[in-house]
């Protein structure tokens, strides 16, 4: 915020009297402050709102996802594990919004808490999966050689594998729950990704700057942290955003097989299980709405992720 | 060319040589054993030690690990499974020809949707046809092809009385009643798939139409069904190549779904099973035949960048 501020205050007292640049002045700036003295992570947004109206669509979804997920304990009309099987099987009515399922357990109650759970996954096996591939990407694009080819050889394996098999592999090893789903999760995002952060460091590296930080003197570690990584840092920003609708839909994938999160918490994909199937011969709307839910998150995430990227991203800018 | 294949194929043998030790790896040390399931579910053996030995689970990791990788690098044995004691390339090859024509037909069916509408859009690009057909492709990329499974099962069923045909029938027995039976699985699977590959068909036809050798086209009178069709498209479809085989993976890992909820007898299912089971050496030789075929494949379908655009040679 700091350095526009200042900036629009400069060109403001240029275009006055400079007597008249007091503290009155001072107080009408930010009525006048032009489209440039944004902070750039509001001018993205801004940008968004009036060029990107699909993107803009995408994050008012992912906003209420978020709301529901924050607020699930107050907004949710029962709680997620209370049943009343007096009450099996409504379709939809004045008590429950969208139906009951075979224990009598509200559906919608249920929807709002699959979305604390997707999001709590996403976001955890993103920021997990961001740090260890910047981490391995850095280090193994910085140092290079015979180290770089080892790792390499070790990504190369990981990618070789189906990634549902390997994950499912794992999951059923460590069994389902909510950290170990979010650390795997993590883990395979990171080093699926680690490839795009490693591009990014081997071309940071050549650049003239990082040189002469060596040449002043700078140890590997001060190079690294202080030159490589924050010219990485927007490439990793548009591979988390693009990342967490393929978080979310995997962990609905392994939830739906009924190795993801275990039974007690409601998730989106365990609700569609094949462990439901029969049930839902009886009541079409337990497959209908967690369906709905799950594309509903899909599309908010992945139309914000492409619209991030397209204003993120500097190899697009312009375009 | 010859040796681009041979350094192709050595690069190769250490990829899969890690990915055996770390299939082999995730079996050992992680929790969950199998010997007690086998007990407790049914008398394989009087007692639990009796069973370990029997399996050949209380040597030492390493000797294990040995002779598992050396019987398919000598004598191409993959090893039995536990529970029904059957050679798992024998079961391998009998369901895999499920699996493989599930996965051609929906990529056919991806790629005849996803090109014929990124033709359109990029033929007549802004023209409602175009946005009608983006729209299409962004729902198709959102809905998750589990759930649209799920809703394909149970919606007809109660609203039609239709049901997908239950019992699976071999194509080389009656090619008909089999193609009936894989035609809704591939649909659902290829629908859903079929988004990614109309946005990169849209792009890179956009991408070509605008070069020079159209614009030499364009003024030399040709129509554009000719342009399109024949010269533009030919150059266009590399990065869709290329999304197949990078999407390869994907279909092989969704099969496990599509199978289970389709009920197909692919090597999905046979994944999945020996997987809940803790059938070792069933996950641990899948996983590597797999990786093994994407491996190839990926070199496959290197070698078509080739064939569809000469500049690129090897």
């Amino acid at each position: 915020m700091r350095p526009s501020w200042t900036r629009a205050f400069g060109m403001r007292r240029l275009a006055l009297a400079p007597e008249a640049a007091g503290g009155a002045a001072a107080l009408s700036l930010p009525a006048r402050v032009g489209p440039r003295a944004r902070p750039w992570w509001l001018d993205v947004w801004v940008r968004m709102l009036t060029g990107k109206p699909l993107g803009a669509v995408g994050g008012a979804i992912v906003l209420v996802m978020l709301a529901a997920a924050v607020l699930a304990d107050w907004i949710a009309p029962y709680g997620f594990a209370q049943t009343s099987l007096r009450e099996r099987f409504i379709v939809a009515s004045a008590a429950h919004w969208l139906g009951t399922d075979e224990l009598g357990r509200d559906l919608l109650t249920r929807l709002i808490y699959g979305a604390r759970i997707s999001l709590y996954v996403g976001f955890g096996a993103i920021a997990i999966g961001s740090v260890l591939a910047t981490a391995i990407g850095v280090v193994s694009g910085y140092l290079g050689g015979r180290f770089d080819l080892l790792v390499q050889r070790g990504v190369d394996a990981w990618m070789a594998f189906p990634p549902l098999l390997l994950l499912l592999s794992i999951m059923s090893l460590l069994g389902p729950s909510v950290w170990n789903i979010t650390v795997v999760l993590g883990i395979a995002f990171g080093i699926q990704n680690s490839r795009v952060v490693r591009g990014v460091a081997l071309l940071v590296k050549e650049h003239s700057f990082v040189e002469s930080a060596r040449a002043l003197g700078a140890g590997h570690l001060r190079t690294t942290l202080t030159h490589i990584l924050p010219n990485v840092v927007p490439t990793i920003i548009v591979v988390a955003t693009t990342g967490l609708s393929t978080v979310i839909l995997t962990e609905a994938s392994l939830s739906f097989l009924g190795l993801g999160v275990p039974p007690p918490y409601p998730t989106w994909g365990g609700m569609l299980s094949l462990a439901g199937l029969d049930h839902m011969y009886r009541a079409p709307w337990l497959a209908i709405w967690p369906a709905v839910a799950l594309s509903l998150a899909v599309f908010g995430f992945n139309m914000l992720g492409d619209a991030l990227r397209d204003l993120l991203d500097p190899r697009l800018k312009g375009g | 060319m010859k040796r681009y294949v041979l350094r192709r194929v050595l690069l190769a043998v250490p990829t899969l040589f890690l990915v055996s030790v770390m299939v082999f790896a995730l079996m050992r040390f992680m929790p969950g054993d199998v010997a007690t399931r086998m007990v407790e579910g049914h008398a394989y053996a009087p007692t639990l030690a009796a069973l370990r030995h029997d399996l050949g689970l209380d040597r030492p990791v390493h000797t294990q690990y040995l002779d598992w990788i050396g019987g398919i690098v000598l004598r191409g044995d993959f090893g039995h499974s536990y529970w029904t004691r059957q050679p798992i390339l024998d079961e391998f090859g009998r369901r895999f020809p499920v699996t493989l024509e599930l996965a051609l037909l929906t990529i056919l069916v991806s790629v005849v949707l996803g090109v014929v509408i990124g033709i359109v859009s990029a033929a007549r690009q802004d023209s409602a046809a175009d946005y009608l057909g983006r729209v299409l492709a962004i729902l198709a990329l959102s809905v998750p092809y589990f759930g649209l499974a799920v809703l394909v099962v149970v919606l007809p069923s109660i609203y039609f009385k239709w049901t997908p045909v239950w019992t699976y029938v071999a194509f080389t027995v009656d090619p008909l009643e089999n193609l009936k039976i894989m035609l809704v699985p591939a649909l659902v699977f290829g629908v859903t798939r079929a988004g990614p590959v109309m946005r990169i068909m849209r792009s890179a036809l956009l991408d070509v139409l605008r070069q020079d050798y159209i614009r030499t086209a364009w003024s030399k009178g040709l129509a554009e069904r000719p342009i399109i069709l024949r010269h533009a498209l030919k150059n266009a479809m590399i990065p869709v190549i290329s999304l197949i085989g990078l999407q390869m993976p994907l279909y092989i890992g969704g099969s496990v779904i599509i199978e289970s909820i389709f009920r197909l007898p692919g090597v999905g299912l046979f994944f999945f099973e020996a997987l809940t089971r803790l059938d070792y050496p069933v996950v641990q030789s899948v996983n590597l035949i797999i990786a093994a075929m994407v491996v190839g494949l990926n070199l496959l379908i290197d070698l078509s960048y080739a064939f569809l655009d000469p500049r690129i040679r090897y």
